[in-house]
């Protein structure tokens, strides 16, 4: 233990323990500091300086970046790696004369390429069009014999049937989250109501604000089959999604509560509504993921989700060293483990490219 | 771990991230530039008033890192290392594009007179206030002074890593910083002095 009697102004004020007290306290931190200035009166001045000194500085220097705007910001920094990852880099080898000479005959060449393109082909600006929105689609295909767990940059969870296949962009759009199933996945949705998360099968879209659900559409069978765990659903047979979506005129799609599934008939090209005839159609998992822990260090007890779930969990395993806890899991879906972990270590986490990062200031 | 080792393998930059950067994971470059990406922008913000500057060049700083991936080693994604390299690309750039110019963009540059602070807070007696008089201190610091009352006490850098940043020799940060502290407490103090003695005297008061 640090003797904080000794220290002086500037040892104080950027003392991690003490920072953390005066900016993001805890309840045990403010206990611990409180005590300490009771039974420490004359280091009241000086504690109230480096305070003073921590809070001035942050409140100067802070500036305006938004969670939002950072994750946007990572997001291109991670497409630009991705597009930048082959070509080397010109400018480091070239002389300033050189590079314009390479970019007026790069951009003379694009041109002959367009024009000559232009002739053989009747709409390349579509169909590159085309190529690029696909490209951008990550798309999984489970080839297990076992469910696999997907997870989304919107911090939703896809638990992906044997044999079925989704594919969903890295990022989503702004005003909606758009994945598309082939067979059979359950999804549980992360509440967003500026963004509904849009679930396309071949012939039906379901619409949720933040629930979790089944959702059943197998190319070889008749019908597509979507149960309501939590939450509220709106189903529409595609065609009539799209061509009201244009209009805004009133949508004929059914909408379900929980326990209600609605069956969409291929054939006749019909919903129907009904109650789920099976429970276990409304579990996250076919598989049983019970899980018991007594007094564990938090590492043991993500490394055991990483291996039962097939993920990653990325986590700063120094500051997590300290962390301990209780818990047992039956049927809670990943999510519902997910935020009973990060509630109890007073952690928070997000899903980024495929991993769960758990962000955390550590336990005492 | 030694305070040493902590510095040159950062406790957030796992191995295994380490190793999909190197094996060109445009991902793992994403996590990397997450780590610090707070900082570095609140740093730049110190240099230019244009988010979009702001953006361009540590989106560009860490282009060159994920350019040159296959000879750089962990050091490159330690704070103080990604801070000075982002210090010089901002004045670099700015000197190019004249932001400099601007004087409201410009927190940190390396002219300065250094009068002493002492004479702005007297011209500014009239508005003085007990709250908020720490922050008008620091305000009033020269802008060399004022950067190193940042980066010790916003970015929690130490001593060495300061001087690395700020390109000065470890001896001259020590001076700099104890003067600069030594100058904001010779104004601060009076004020507490002043109250313990008023709460005295009142206690006193009250007690005779």
């Amino acid at each position: 233990m640090i003797n904080y009697r000794s220290l002086s102004v500037e040892e104080l004020a950027t003392d991690e323990m003490f920072r953390r007290w005066v900016l993001e306290p805890t309840p045990e931190i403010s206990f611990f500091w409180n005590r300490w200035t009771d039974e420490n009166p004359d280091k009241v001045p000086m504690v109230n300086l480096a305070r003073e000194l921590v809070l001035s500085v942050h409140s100067i220097y802070s500036d305006d970046l938004t969670d939002e705007m950072l994750h946007q910001e990572i997001a291109e920094i991670t497409r630009m790696a991705e597009e930048r990852k082959y070509n080397r880099r010109l400018r480091s080898f070239l002389p300033a004369i050189w590079k314009a000479a390479a970019a007026i005959v790069l951009i003379s060449g694009l041109g002959v390429l367009y024009f000559t393109s232009k002739q053989s082909e009747e709409q390349p600006a579509s169909s590159a069009n085309a190529i690029n929105i696909k490209s951008e689609l990550e798309i999984r295909t489970n080839t297990t014999q076992q469910e696999m767990t997907i997870l989304l940059s919107d911090n939703s969870v896809a638990t992906l049937a044997k044999g079925s296949s989704i594919s969903y962009p890295k990022t989503f759009a702004e005003n909606e989250r758009r994945v598309y199933l082939k067979g059979e996945a359950f999804f549980d949705v992360s509440k967003n109501e500026n963004k509904p998360f849009l679930v396309y099968t071949n012939e039906t879209v379901t619409k949720v604000l933040g629930t979790s659900f089944r959702v059943k559409a197998f190319d070889d069978e008749n019908t597509v089959l979507v149960a309501v765990k939590t939450g509220r659903v709106s189903v529409f047979p595609k065609t009539e999604y799209e061509h009201t979506e244009e209009k805004r005129a009133p949508q004929s799609g059914v909408i379900l509560s929980p326990n209600e599934q609605a069956v969409f008939n291929r054939k006749e090209n019909r919903l129907e509504r009904g109650n789920v005839q099976s429970p276990e159609i409304l579990v996250e998992s076919i598989v049983q993921r019970n899980q018991v822990f007594d007094d564990k260090p938090v590492a043991e007890v993500l490394n055991t989700l990483q291996k039962i779930y097939g993920i990653q969990i990325q986590y700063n395993a120094d500051l997590l060293a300290q962390c301990r806890i209780s818990a047992q899991f039956d049927d809670e879906t990943l999510k519902q483990r997910m935020n009973a972990i990060c509630q109890a270590i007073g952690a928070s986490y997000e899903m980024m490219d495929g991993e769960v990062v758990i962000s955390s200031r550590g336990c005492n | 771990m030694s305070k040493e080792e902590s510095k040159y393998y950062p406790s957030d930059l796992s191995v295994r991230l380490w190793q999909k950067f190197k094996a060109g994971d445009s991902e793992a470059m994403g996590k990397l530039a997450q780590i610090h990406y707070r900082s570095l922008y609140n740093y730049a913000t110190k240099f230019s008033s244009d988010p979009d500057f702001i953006r361009d060049a540590i989106q560009e700083l860490y282009m060159d890192l994920w350019e040159r991936r296959s000879f750089l080693n962990e050091t490159a994604f330690v704070k103080s290392y990604l801070l000075k390299a982002l210090r010089h690309r901002l004045i670099k750039e700015s000197v190019r594009l004249k932001r400099f110019q601007q004087p409201e963009s410009a927190f940190f540059d390396g002219n300065e007179s250094d009068p002493s602070v002492e004479v702005h807070i007297i011209e500014d007696e009239h508005n003085r206030h007990q709250q908020g008089r720490l922050k008008q201190i620091i305000s009033l610091l020269s802008k060399r002074q004022q950067e190193i009352i940042y980066l010790r006490f916003y970015q929690n850098l130490d001593h060495e890593d300061i001087s690395n940043v700020m390109g000065l020799g470890r001896q001259s940060v020590a001076n700099l910083l104890y003067r600069t502290l030594k100058e904001i407490k010779e104004i601060w103090t009076p004020a507490e002095f002043f109250w313990l003695v008023m709460l005295g005297f009142w206690y006193f008061k009250t007690g005779a």
